[in-house]
Parts: C-alpha cells; sequence; structure tokens
C-alpha cells in the first residue's frame, strides 16, 4: 500500500502515468491485429530498422519521434511492397530491411558527436523523460491509430480470417493490408518511448496474446488485451519506481508473467472442464 | 423484363498461347442453378474467380445484374454476391464463435464500429438452413471439417445474395449432407430466385437438383440442359480418349438415355 502511495505521489511517475496509459491502450488495441494477421516479425523489423530514423534525426538535429515516426512509416510501406511474385517474401524482405537500417542507424548514431544520444533509452526505452512536445505527438500519433481501428478494425479481421473471400466481397484487400502495416508502422513508434526498440515487440504481442486464450469475438480480444496491458504497464512502472529497474523492461517483464498466468488459467480450466465431461 | 444475374462475353484469362481460359460466353436468368465439371486444371475456380471479381480477365467482360464489372462497380455489385472457395487445409487461427464466423458474410461487416446493424436474425437464418444454429456460440477452431464447411456456406449466405458462386462446397460433406446441401440449393433457386453456379467434380450427384451443366476444359464444350445428353466426343474432349462412358440414370444430365425395355 505505502508503495502505491509513493508512486502516486512521485512527480516523474505521475508525468509518465498519461503517456503510459496511453501507449498501452493503444498497442494493445493494434496487438490484436498484429497477432491475427501474424505480423510479430514485421514488428521487430520496423522497431529495428527505426533506428536508422534516430540516428537521422541525432546526425541532422531533427525532432526524434517525428522523424522515426516517417522513417518507421516509409520502412513498413517499403516492406509491403516487397516483390513476393518474384520470390521474395515477407520474412527475407524484412530481414534485409532490418539489417540495412540497423547498420545505418548505428553508422550514424557512432558519428554524431554533437549530440548527446541516450542510446540506453532508445534501446529498451525510457518513458520517465517524456518532454511535453513528445507527449503532444505521442497524443496525435495514438489519435490516428485508434480511429484506424475504429474504422477499419472489422475489415482487417475479416481479411486475417480469409483473404480471398474478403476480396470476393468487394474489400480492397491490398488497400487495406497497406494501411494496415502503416499503422502498425506507427505503433511501433509509440511503444519505442515507453519499451524502447529492443523490447517494443513484446507491447505488441503480449497483450493479445495473454487475450487469445480467453477472447471468441473481435470485440472480447480486443477490450481483454487491453485490461491485461493496462495491468502489466501499471504493475510494471509501479514496481520499476519501486525498485528502480528500468521502466520498459519491467512493463514487458510483467506482461510476460501476465501471459504466463493466463496461459496457466487456460490449461487449468480445459483440465476442469475434462474432468467434468468424464465425470 | 430484368437483366440476366450473369452475362460473360468472350472472356479470357492467362497467356495467348495457352490460355487457362479461353473465349468463355454465358448468360445466366434469375433463379438459375448451374453445375460446372471439368478435369482438374480445366479453369474452374479461375472462372469462378473472374466472376466474383478476384482476377482481371485478359479479355472479355462480366456483367453482373446487367452492369460491367470493374474496379469502380466491384464494391457495389459483390455486395449481391455470395462466394464460397474451394475448402483448403488450414487450421483457422482466430478465436472466434460460429456466429461471429457467420456475421463476416454481411454486407456491411466491413463498416466503421459505430455503424453496426443487427444481424443477429440473419445470421441465425443462414445458421438455420444448414442446419447449425445449436452450435451458433462454438468456438469454430473446435468444430469438424464437415461442420466448417456448413458454417463457410452460412457465412455466404446471410447477405442473401442475389448470386451465389461456390467451388465445391460438398468438400468434407458425407453423402447424406451432400444431399441436404443440393436439396437447399435448389430451394433458393426455385423459391428465392437466387442464380448459382457451383464447381462439382461429380456430375451424377448433382444431376438431379440443377438446371444445366457446363462442361469446361478452358472453354465451355457443351451446355447442356436438364434432361439432355451430352455427346461422347464432348466427354472425350475433356477427359481424354481413355476414359469409359457408362450410363446409369435416365434423368441424369449427360448420360446416355438407356434402350427400351431395358432396364
Amino acid at each position: 500500500m505505502e508503495m502505491l502511495t509513493q508512486f502516486f505521489t512521485s512527480q516523474v511517475m505521475q508525468e509518465s502515468l498519461a503517456p503510459a496509459i496511453l501507449i498501452s491502450v493503444v498497442t494493445a488495441s493494434m496487438s490484436v491485429m498484429v497477432l491475427a494477421h501474424r505480423l510479430s516479425f514485421l514488428t521487430v523489423g520496423v522497431s529495428h530498422a527505426s533506428l536508422a530514423g534516430l540516428g537521422l534525426a541525432v546526425t541532422l538535429s531533427l525532432p526524434l519521434l517525428p522523424t522515426a515516426t516517417v522513417t518507421a512509416l516509409l520502412i513498413t510501406l517499403l516492406l509491403a511492397n516487397i516483390p513476393k511474385k518474384q520470390g521474395i517474401t515477407d520474412d527475407a524482405g524484412i530481414g534485409m530491411l532490418f539489417a540495412g537500417s540497423m547498420a545505418l542507424g548505428v553508422i550514424l548514431i557512432s558519428t554524431a558527436s554533437r549530440y548527446e544520444v541516450d542510446l540506453f533509452g532508445l534501446l529498451f526505452g525510457n518513458i520517465l523523460t517524456i518532454s511535453s512536445g513528445e507527449m503532444q505527438w505521442l497524443s496525435l500519433v495514438g489519435a490516428l491509430i485508434l480511429g484506424s481501428m475504429v474504422m477499419l478494425a472489422r475489415g482487417w479481421w475479416s481479411i486475417a480470417f480469409d483473404p480471398t473471400t474478403a476480396a470476393a466481397s468487394g474489400l480492397p484487400v491490398s488497400t487495406m493490408r497497406m494501411v494496415l502495416y502503416g499503422v502498425t508502422g506507427l505503433t511501433v513508434i509509440m511503444c519505442v518511448k515507453l519499451a524502447g526498440i529492443v523490447l517494443t515487440t513484446g507491447l505488441l504481442v503480449l497483450p493479445a496474446a495473454c487475450a487469445w486464450f480467453w477472447g471468441r469475438s473481435l470485440a472480447g480480444l480486443w477490450s481483454l488485451s487491453v485490461i491485461f496491458s493496462l495491468i502489466g504497464t501499471l504493475v510494471g512502472l509501479v514496481i520499476s519506481y519501486h525498485k528502480d529497474w528500468p521502466s520498459g523492461a519491467t512493463v514487458v517483464m510483467a506482461l510476460c508473467c501476465i501471459f504466463i498466468l493466463s496461459w496457466g488459467g487456460a490449461w487449468l480450466k480445459q483440465r476442469v472442464q475434462k474432468h467434468k465431461e468424464q465425470g | 423484363m430484368s437483366s440476366p444475374s450473369l452475362q460473360i462475353a468472350d472472356l479470357s484469362f492467362g497467356s495467348e498461347k495457352s490460355p487457362i481460359l479461353d473465349q468463355i460466353n454465358l448468360s445466366l436468368d434469375a433463379g438459375h442453378f448451374m453445375g460446372i465439371i471439368g478435369p482438374n486444371g480445366a479453369g474452374k475456380s479461375t472462372l469462378l474467380s473472374a466472376i466474383a471479381g478476384l482476377i482481371q480477365p485478359s479479355h472479355g467482360e462480366v456483367k453482373l445484374f446487367g452492369k460491367q464489372l470493374n474496379q469502380f462497380s466491384r464494391h457495389k455489385l459483390l455486395k449481391q454476391v455470395g462466394f464460397l472457395n474451394q475448402l483448403h487445409e488450414h487450421d483457422p487461427h482466430l478465436p472466434l464463435r460460429v456466429r461471429d464466423v457467420v456475421a463476416m458474410g454481411s454486407s456491411d461487416y466491413a463498416a466503421p464500429l459505430w455503424r453496426r446493424g443487427n444481424i443477429r436474425d440473419a445470421i441465425m437464418a443462414a445458421l438455420e438452413q444448414v442446419e447449425m444454429a445449436n452450435l451458433a456460440e462454438r468456438d469454430f477452431r473446435h468444430l469438424s471439417g464437415g461442420q466448417r464447411q456448413r458454417v463457410r456456406l452460412a457465412r455466404a449466405l446471410v447477405r442473401r445474395p442475389k448470386l451465389l458462386l461456390l467451388d465445391e462446397p460438398s468438400a468434407a460433406l458425407d453423402s447424406k449432407r451432400q444431399d441436404k446441401l443440393y436439396g437447399l440449393l435448389r430451394t433458393l433457386c426455385s423459391e428465392q430466385g437466387m442464380t448459382i453456379i457451383m464447381v462439382e467434380h461429380d456430375i451424377a450427384a448433382i444431376t438431379a437438383y440443377v438446371d444445366s451443366v457446363a462442361c469446361l476444359n478452358r472453354r465451355i464444350h457443351h451446355h447442356a440442359m436438364q434432361g439432355e445428353k451430352i455427346p461422347d466426343d464432348i466427354w472425350h474432349a475433356m477427359y481424354g480418349d481413355h476414359i469409359h462412358i457408362v450410363a446409369h440414370d435416365a434423368g441424369c444430365i449427360g448420360c446416355a438415355q438407356p434402350v427400351e425395355g431395358e432396364q
């Protein structure tokens, strides 16, 4: 109890709570689509590739988040247009862009001498150092992502289930996929502030993975995913404050624990059901 | 007089040297039930894909309900078309209730979330038609292959389409279920005026239900109406000279009429 009181009265934590909750809700919403469309590796690729954007921002003294956002968007759109018919598959394309962009980012950051680079913050996230400008940017991008979900969630869901039938019912499947890739890229950038480049995939996969055991519809999965993500974020931040651990890593660790609990709970439920059926 | 449900004029698909579909011409009125038969690789599924707007023909045109199907009209026209593609062996990974799968077939399913209409009655009616209403709340992933196929059919029916395209709908169904399915499709044509095009391999199984059978192998070799005999040379042109034709049913489309006095 004392731990919670200290957490909520801390000035730094009070300031970081709103952006953390915003990131948590937005990424949990998109995580349903990431799992449904099997885009986990895409999020790994884009998050690492965003280092090129951060490198460019550092070298050219541009604002970090907007530059990273534009770079991530360009990278995801490039990935969406990979020449699959010539045999270059999604995972090969992501692998290439991942390595190439990361290499560019490392070179750019290593040559930036005029700028103080918080490399640890970039790699593993630091929600405690968010500026008001960054908060405005996150709110804008967050609203755009949630707006896209409200507009397109059911179409994306239907494409994930059966793309051929979705196309035959008149949906512009290729365009909608392209938009999904773009919005996923934007979401990755939102995560970078909280979890950093290395841990971003955790925020974009774990909430829906926890919900996958329990949800039986798009609405059910979406709400459960948001609930799990909020619990993981709050528990992670409280522990990180109390133990003085890195916030992003602690949030991802908390979500991992929730996943294991959720998995265990689902397994237990299945066993009880089987037992009842046999009895 | 209303336009035919489907008109296909001079449709070709694939390269000029070896087309997958070659100069297909077809016109079907409302309420017509047509079966398509042909060997593997004959272009049956490709023809359905062209009608469903999934592929762009290299030549010719498709008209649905009197209007040409193109990138500008496809969204509006395809709202009136139900489509059941070939069953592939895949493991559905989305956790969904049966009724949610059927809901995906409604014509405004992909609308923004705030424009959600009440389609529960339509969903249950479609599930009743395929005798799956009692499993509406079940997890789709836990159904058998045949049950999944019936749910997919309900998804195609929930929008009450004017034109229904079915690619081997009886796959994974036992013979009793197959008969029930064909009976349902016959009723939909006769009572609701739905036009149905169905790809099947077994002509004997569908012959009592359909109005006509198109023999397809890159081009339509013959379009036989109910009671009409398909000449032997058509069978040989489609399947090769090695096949042996055996007549076994007087009412069967394509079967030779039995000699008088011989039963």
